[in-house]
């Protein structure tokens, strides 16, 4: 599929906007502070790790692109790949210990003890949907959505229906783009258990592009980062109770495989942050990322960063 | 919003596991009927949390043989509604290739086993590395995937209790811009286990009516207390009206227009003056190409919370107007309670098959409307309908909207 093909307009999808948010040994950004973005300061103390990377990394995506904010209220989609769901071990250690009888789960300890111990905004700080929560408030965001999981295969299917939207006229400015909260026990666990790539040095990450029509975008004064060339797309149901695809993930840019997990294995947001790092670093040239993911998605993306 | 093409997408297949049945007719019966689905609660030992009672899903003999209930749920409806399109004229598999067809489902939390936690706190990883913690949700997708033989990425939607609303809409689109030209869409669900239902009564979102489960579920009622639980499946298949009159099969509806948007107000309220909910309902008419004076009946959101009901109200007042006192409302979760995930697509199939034999189900419970409720709700007993467009909405914890605009009615029977 080459993006807008399908309604045979000559007028590209550009990306106008990257940005992205690691945590830890990321100087740059860091999931430290998000105060900068944060326009409702109530919301603070429902955020999760997860939910502070999007913040973050969409801020500088859509500073980047210098999207009105008329625009961003009502004519800007987001589209989104969230990672597997992320509780805390410091939340859900003190419930499995007081529900423990002698080694054994207690309902009677769950009910009595350990869940009115519980903070109620526990399960918010997890919750999928919630980095987009936080992405529409502090943004102002009222448009359409998309909010899958837990890999990089649906970022792709995230992409296709921003394509869409975007073909459709429902909207003037996607921000497409992912966040997965990986050094964590629970997610750790399902990543070893889908095997290798990389899984041993899962890092917490997000990243959003900001994708629109050339005019439009060149009309407002903005300059594109990078055009959409190609995306193809598709899948073999697995069966993950016998038998898990082993995934695989190249980035090759002018031709130069790029070395897609030097800081660590990304997940869902290693594309965009490398078209956000390639970017940053003023680099021109042709950049093809393809996958095989572990729940039987294969997907390949051209892009010329300009 | 535009339409991207003319394409007609038609209903031709459904299939559900509820709290009242586990195929659409036994669910319509029900519903029309007035009958309710909760009770105690069984599948765990509830009887120290402050919320003991929910709508579960009984005399369900799984084929499947997974941990996971509601993927047990999302096959089965997943079939069921294959089964059912294939019922009249040439076989799906047969008659679209497999990149033709997509799945687009939404599905609800991987949340984890108490058990299975404590075992591997001591280092243990219970029976065996998939069923602890309950497997991750996807894994469901893809088992359903496999019923559908499709060769294009699902769309897997976790946009909480929207997902199955928003689920349907999308399938809706890639037909009707020819990106496919049959969808199974829908949703699972089923939080009734000790950290769904804990997590709930933490936050105070679930109603304590314990003394009398089938009275608990009550939207739009002045004593309302919080939402009652349930869980469940629901799944339906989309064609392009054109293939499916040439694959022969029986047409049920038409999905006819989609929307959703954020609130961007409050993680767990609802914007006060309605603004999210108005917008998603208003996109999904435009999106219709309809007037919302051709809308005749609303399928609510209706989850019998304090806050939801006078807010969805006031967006179906601000989206009509006058026309507000000419529409009917119901809302399903009065007697099958809030399925999450899944919910949308429950109450689109409940929709779709009440309408089929000439009614809307009614609100049962609602007994004292709460004076900020004061629209032409279906109180008391079923109420018949010429069918026309229908509006069913869908609203989520962190302020994401969906609602859909379908054509049915008994015309369609």
């Amino acid at each position: 599929m080459d993006p807008q093909s399908q309604t045979g307009t000559p007028d590209p999808l550009v990306v106008t906007g990257t940005g992205h948010s690691l945590s830890g040994r990321d100087a740059t950004s860091g999931s430290g502070d998000v105060t900068p973005w944060i326009k409702s300061r109530k919301t603070l103390k429902f955020m999760g790790k997860q939910d502070k990377l999007a913040v973050q990394a969409a801020g500088l995506a859509l500073q980047t692109a210098r999207v009105d904010e008329t625009v961003l209220k009502r004519r800007t989609g987001l589209y989104v790949a969230v990672g597997f769901i992320p509780f805390e071990k410091e939340d859900i250690d003190p419930l499995a210990e007081n529900s423990s009888d002698q080694g054994r789960f207690s309902m009677e300890l769950f009910s009595t003890k350990a869940m009115p111990q519980v903070n109620p905004l526990l399960t918010f700080r997890c919750l999928s949907n919630m980095p987009a929560f936080h992405v529409s408030i502090n943004f102002g965001m009222q448009g359409p959505y998309f909010v899958t999981y837990p890999g990089a295969g649906q970022f792709y299917v995230a992409l296709q229906e921003a394509e869409d939207a975007l073909s459709r006229g429902d909207i003037d400015v996607a921000l497409v783009g992912a966040v997965a909260d990986q050094d964590n026990f629970l997610v750790k666990y399902h990543l070893n258990r889908l095997g290798s790539l990389c899984f041993e040095n899962p890092r917490d990450a997000a990243a959003f592009l900001v994708l629109e029509k050339r005019s439009p975008a060149v009309a407002r004064g903005v300059t594109p980062v990078a055009e959409w060339n190609h995306l193809d797309a598709s899948y073999q149901a697995p069966d993950l109770l016998s038998r898990i695809p082993r995934p695989s993930e190249t980035l090759t840019f002018n031709r130069e495989p790029l070395p897609l997990h030097q800081d660590g294995f990304l997940g869902p947001a290693a594309f965009a942050y490398w078209l956000d790092q390639l970017h940053t670093q003023k680099r021109r040239g042709e950049l093809l990322h393809e996958i095989g993911t572990f729940d039987g998605i294969h997907a390949a993306s051209a892009w010329r960063l300009l | 919003m535009s339409r991207g093409t003319t394409r007609r997408v038609v209903v031709t297949g459904m299939g559900v596991v509820s709290p009242l049945g586990h195929d659409p007719a036994t669910l319509a019966d029900n519903l029309l009927a007035g009958r309710s689905g909760a009770s105690r609660i069984t599948v765990f030992d509830s009887a120290q949390l402050p919320t003991r009672i929910a709508a579960e899903v009984k005399d369900f003999a799984s084929p499947f043989d997974l941990p996971d209930r509601k993927i047990r749920f999302g096959l089965a409806a997943a079939r069921s509604a294959l089964s059912a399109a294939n019922r009249h004229g040439a076989p799906l598999g047969e008659f679209y290739p497999a990149d033709r067809r997509r799945l687009s489902f939404g599905i609800g939390l991987e949340l984890f086993s108490m058990p299975d936690m404590i075992l591997h706190q001591q280092g243990k990883n219970g029976r065996t590395s998939m069923t602890f913690l309950q497997t991750p949700s996807d894994l469901g997708i893809h088992l359903i995937g496999r019923e559908l033989q499709a060769t294009q990425p699902p769309l897997t939607h976790v946009s909480a209790c929207a997902a199955s609303t928003d689920a349907v809409g999308a399938a809706m689109r890639l037909i009707r811009s020819g990106r496919c030209d049959c969808a199974l869409a829908g949703g699972t669900d089923s939080m009734i286990n000790p950290m769904g239902v804990g997590g709930f009564c933490s936050l105070r979102a679930l109603t304590t009516r314990n003394d009398a489960p089938e009275k608990a579920s009550r939207p739009f009622d002045r004593d309302r207390d919080g939402f009652l639980l349930g869980e469940g499946a629901g799944a339906l298949v989309l064609e392009s009206e054109e293939s499916a009159q040439k694959r022969g099969a029986k047409i049920l509806a038409e999905v006819v227009g989609f929307g959703n948007s954020f609130d961007a107000y409050g993680i767990s309220e609802p914007h006060p003056e309605a603004e999210g909910a108005l917008l998603a309902m208003q996109r999904a008419v435009e999106d219709a190409g309809i007037a919302p004076e051709d809308v005749v009946h609303v399928n609510a959101h209706g989850t019998s919370t304090p806050k939801n009901d006078p807010v969805e109200t006031l967006a179906i007042r601000k989206l009509f107007g006058a026309h507000a006192d000419r529409v009917t409302v119901n809302a399903t979760k009065s007697m099958i309670g809030h399925l999450i995930s899944a919910s949308g697509a429950v109450e689109i199939v409940s929709l779709i098959a009440c309408a089929g034999r000439g009614y809307v189900h009614p609100t049962v419970n609602l007994d004292h409307p709460d004076p900020r409720c004061d629209l032409d709700y279906v109180r008391e007993r079923k109420r018949g309908t010429a069918g026309g467009y229908f509006l069913k909405n869908s609203f989520a914890f962190g302020g994401q909207n969906a609602s859909l605009v379908l054509k049915t009615g008994a015309a369609y029977a």
